[in-house]
């Protein structure tokens, strides 16, 4: 996989070349530079040899004039002199020193000389300084110089002896000055050969250095042509803007608003930026940033599109003077962001602002109430009937029925107004500015509104609404009013539906104190503060236990014992009915199924228990009840279920939905029971079709079979009513002997109350029957024994 | 046969320039040994003339520097015994005379020539750098 240094696109190419030719360039000074400075140190050192072969000559005459001279008498040192010729020949062939001549100039210090040529005249001048001093000796000593060996000269036939000095005198001096004319002309050559090379070098570098030139341009060129290239061909957008307008825009730019560069140059581009963030722009390019900023373009197609674009600010830089915009077109994305706040403020089947989009502007209209004194309202409005439509018609003519419901609220309501969708079949209106007797109007208009028929798939359905309203002058919460609108809306359905009312403080306090119970409810669930206890059911013909009711019990830990009529409305109210009668239904089998399997009961043993309206028509019960029968394997014939009579009797799609469940319940063998029976209005029709097992008898007939006649006679005929139907007649509520005996006499077939025993726990009712099982019927006259 | 052929063509295209320059050089020695032809050895401190005995004529002096000094050749005539000296008593006096060739300033292994129409006679060679005439560099050449 290739590093990401490897990538260097617009160096690659070009720096080879330019390397090689600035390393050539530098190879060429510096041979140049170095030939310069080799070339004056020979010439340096050529005046030197040239100086001081000028003065062997001057040395040499010198000599024979202090020879002449001290022959003569006269004082002069020759020897000096010969010593400063010796020593000068020498330093000139082999280097060194010459030495300075009575302080008439400096030591002369000298290079080895170089060349057979000059070598070869410095080594005969040596020769000859050597045959002149040893001449000039034998001249000062008197002796005859033709016997002084020569060693630079086959012979010299001289007989003079002066003569013979002066000669070679001449010699020396002579052969001196052609070693530096042999040495000035073989420097000169150098001189010619070093212009020769430098004029080549300089050649060679101004080559160079127009080569560099070139390719300096190339590679400026193929930068330049890439990064048009990355510029025009990127999908990013560019643009540079300055004080006068637009600079520069890259392809892509043109491409977008599709129109030409000229229309965009100078003042055009700003033409096209949408009027509310044309002052972004120009704050952007008049002062370098923020460094990111969005607006939106005109483009051709009549089209805003979004950008949104760094900023860099390049205004100092020369050659751009100008900030640069590199945009990117964002329209998709802000679309997709719109779309995405739209939902999550909005419900998605009616477009309607949700609840969360009504509390915020709940909360606004709170504030602007608040600052001008002015009322709003919150209007909450639940639909009556409408859970029967879905069930009956099915969700898709429920959605549509919703749809339509939405329609019709905000046809009613002013265009300021908000109409929200709270979930299931709940609407909220939000409306500001208002008065208490405007808002009782719309909700009027709005049940009007509601109640119209409206033809679902083809079938016309009515429905109601019922609505609670608050109003409120900018002094409370969002939270408060919606939840206040909620109290009162159930008020509304608690006084008959198809209503609205107006919240008031009573109502507040009465579902304060609902909510708090029903909390504790729901904890108490939870942390098992609910058990059954157990109430015998007692045959009266043998006085045998042939069935247990099972009651609900609740040890709140701060209410202490509280009886079910106490809670139960609530929980019905508020919807923890249900998971209390599956509570009830799964302990009760259980507690059977133990019974069961420990051999204390028969298989005709039954366990009643008590199941409300609301778990009824809650659509939840046959799956309540199979599973709590099949957790414990309890044959269904054991369960029996006590039902009000009101809540069979009832008219319309709950009643209907009722009776069906029990049918299908009573179908798997699951025993039913009218409990209650004679407190209520019941259709004796209605009873006949039922699927009954058995009427329970209230107590309050019970009570007075023996003091009460009418007592006596109505419990008489509903004994002989339930064995008319083909049911079982249960009396509840016996406390005395007087109406066990009076309860026969009727042909009363079970029993249930005081006199034989108190409900009771599990394990006391365990006990019990052991006892019967073991010794057969048990003698329950003795309730407070039977509870101990 | 194919190897050798290519190398016979190859030693032909070396050795026939090769021969194409030396024939040119060959004829160009023979146009000038045309008369006579003199050699003058000089050296420190003397004059070497083979042969010092030429035909009248056209003679070729090729001089040729054998010592380690640069010396010079002047060729004159001799009408007398003895050259004339300048005041110094070191070089012969060349305005006194009549110089009929000179061969300037010839360097250590140096070759100078000089291409003389001469007529019988003789004539004196010398060098006349200071001191060489004096030191014994001059010798005779006779022509006829």
């Amino acid at each position: 996989m290739p590093r990401r240094a490897d990538f260097r696109p617009f160096a690659a190419r070009g720096r080879r070349p330019i390397l090689a030719i600035l390393l050539t360039f530098a190879l060429v000074s510096t041979v140049t530079v170095a030939l310069s400075i080799s070339a004056t140190k020979r010439s340096q050192h050529r005046a030197s040899v040239v100086e001081v072969a000028a003065r062997q000559r001057t040395l040499a005459e010198r000599y024979v004039k202090e020879i002449v001279l001290a022959r003569a008498g006269a004082r002069v040192d020759p020897r000096y002199t010969a010593s400063v010729l010796a020593r000068s020949a020498d330093a000139l062939l082999n280097g060194g020193t010459a030495p300075a001549v009575y302080g008439d100039d400096d030591e002369t210090k000298l290079s080895p000389a170089r060349g057979p040529a000059v070598r070869g005249q410095l080594e005969q001048e040596r020769r000859l300084v050597v045959d002149l001093t040893a001449t000039g000796n034998a001249l000062l000593a008197h002796d005859p110089v033709a016997r002084v060996p020569l060693t630079a000269h086959e012979r010299l036939e001289l007989k003079d002896p002066v003569l013979r000095l002066r000669v070679l005198a001449a010699l020396t001096s002579n052969v001196s000055l052609n070693a530096a004319r042999t040495l000035a002309s073989s420097t000169d050559a150098n001189i010619n050969r070093l212009i020769v090379l430098q004029s080549v070098l300089g050649a060679l570098g101004l080559l160079a250095s127009l080569l560099l030139g070139w390719a300096l341009i190339l590679a400026t060129r193929r930068q330049t042509a890439h990064f048009r290239s990355l510029v025009t061909s990127s999908t990013d957008l560019v643009l540079v803007l300055g004080t006068d307008g637009c600079r520069y825009v890259s392809r892509s730019v043109m491409q977008m608003v599709d129109r030409a560069e000229a229309a965009l140059l100078g003042p055009g581009f700003e033409a096209l930026l949408h009027p509310e963030d044309r002052t972004a722009v120009q704050s952007a390019a008049g002062h370098g940033g923020p460094p990111e900023i969005v607006f939106r373009v005109l483009n051709a197609t009549g089209e805003w599109r979004h950008l949104e674009a760094h900023v860099t600010d390049l205004r100092e830089e020369r050659w751009v003077r100008g900030v640069v915009l590199n945009a990117r077109d964002v329209t998709e994305r802000i679309k997709l962001e719109d779309q995405l706040k739209h939902q999550a403020f909005h419900d998605s089947l009616t477009s309607l602002p949700n609840r969360a989009l009504l509390r915020d502007r709940l909360d606004q209209a709170l504030a602007r109430a608040k600052r001008s004194g002015g009322l709003l309202a919150v209007l909450l409005v639940d639909l009556d009937g409408f859970k029967q439509v879905n069930d009956s018609l099915g969700h898709d003519a429920g959605d549509q029925l919703l749809r339509k419901v939405a329609r019709r609220l905000k046809d009613v309501v002013r265009e300021s107004d908000t109409v929200a969708r709270f979930g299931g079949d709940e609407f909220a209106l939000l409306l500001e500015h208002v008065t208490e007797h405007e808002v009782v109007a719309l909700a009027e208009r709005l049940l009007a509104g509601i109640a119209r028929p409206v033809v679902i798939t083809g079938r016309e359905v009515s429905l109601g609404a019922s609505i609670g309203i608050v109003l409120d002058s900018g002094s409370g919460h969002s939270e408060e009013l919606v939840r206040d609108a909620d109290v009162a809306m159930y008020a509304a359905k608690d006084a008959g539906r198809g209503r609205y009312e107006v919240f008031c403080p009573e109502m507040a306090r009465k579902a304060g104190e609902l909510l708090g119970v029903d909390h504790e409810l729901r904890v108490g669930l939870q942390r098992g503060e609910f058990s059954l206890h157990y109430q015998p059911e007692i045959e009266l013909a043998t006085d045998r236990i042939v069935g247990a009711e099972a009651l609900l019990r609740w040890q709140s830990p701060t209410r202490g014992s509280v009886p079910p009529a106490r809670f139960i409305p609530i929980a019905e109210s508020t919807g923890l009915i249900f998971a209390l009668g599956e509570f009830v239904l799964r302990e009760a089998c259980l507690q059977a199924a133990e019974w069961r399997r420990a051999g204390l009961v028969p298989d005709s043993f039954v366990t009643w228990v008590n199941v409300s309206a609301k778990q009824l028509t809650g659509g939840s019960l046959e799956t309540v009840v199979c599973a709590a029968l099949e957790a414990v394997s309890l044959p269904p014939s054991m369960l029996g279920l006590e039902v009000t009579e009101t809540a069979v009797v009832e008219n319309g799609v709950a009643g209907e939905r009722a009776r069906a469940e029990l049918e299908k319940l009573h179908g798997l063998g699951v025993r039913v029971a009218i409990d209650d029976f004679g407190t209520g209005f019941s259709s004796l029709g209605h009873l006949r079709n039922f699927p009954i097992d058995m009427i329970k008898v209230d107590g309050s007939f019970v009570r007075g079979t023996v003091d009460d006649p009418k007592d006596a006679a109505i419990t008489a005929h509903l004994v002989n009513l339930a064995h008319a139907l083909g049911l079982v007649a249960v009396a509840e509520g016996i406390e005395s002997e007087g109406q066990l005996g009076s309860l026969r006499d009727f042909g009363c077939d079970l029993g249930q109350g005081y006199l034989f025993a108190r409900p009771m726990a599990a394990e006391q009712i365990n006990e019990l029957l052991a006892a019967a099982a073991a010794g057969g019927n048990q003698e329950l006259a003795d309730p407070d024994a039977a509870v101990a | 046969m194919r190897r050798l052929s290519s190398w016979l063509g190859r030693l032909t295209l070396v050795v026939l320039p090769v021969l194409v320059v030396v024939g040119c050089a060959d004829s160009d020695t023979g146009s000038r040994v045309s008369g006579s032809l003199v050699h003058v050895s000089v050296k420190d401190f003397r004059i070497v003339v083979t042969p010092d005995h030429v035909p009248g004529g056209e003679t070729e002096l090729v001089v040729r520097n054998q010592g380690p000094d640069t010396h010079e050749l002047i060729i004159v005539p001799l009408r007398r015994s003895r050259l004339p000296l300048r005041l110094d008593g070191l070089t012969v006096d060349e305005e006194a005379l009549r110089a009929i060739a000179t061969v300037e300033g010839v360097g250590p292994k140096g070759v100078g020539r000089v291409r003389l129409h001469l007529a019988p006679g003789r004539y004196e060679l010398f060098c006349n750098m200071a001191g060489h005439f004096m030191a014994g560099m001059h010798n005779k050449l006779v022509v006829g």
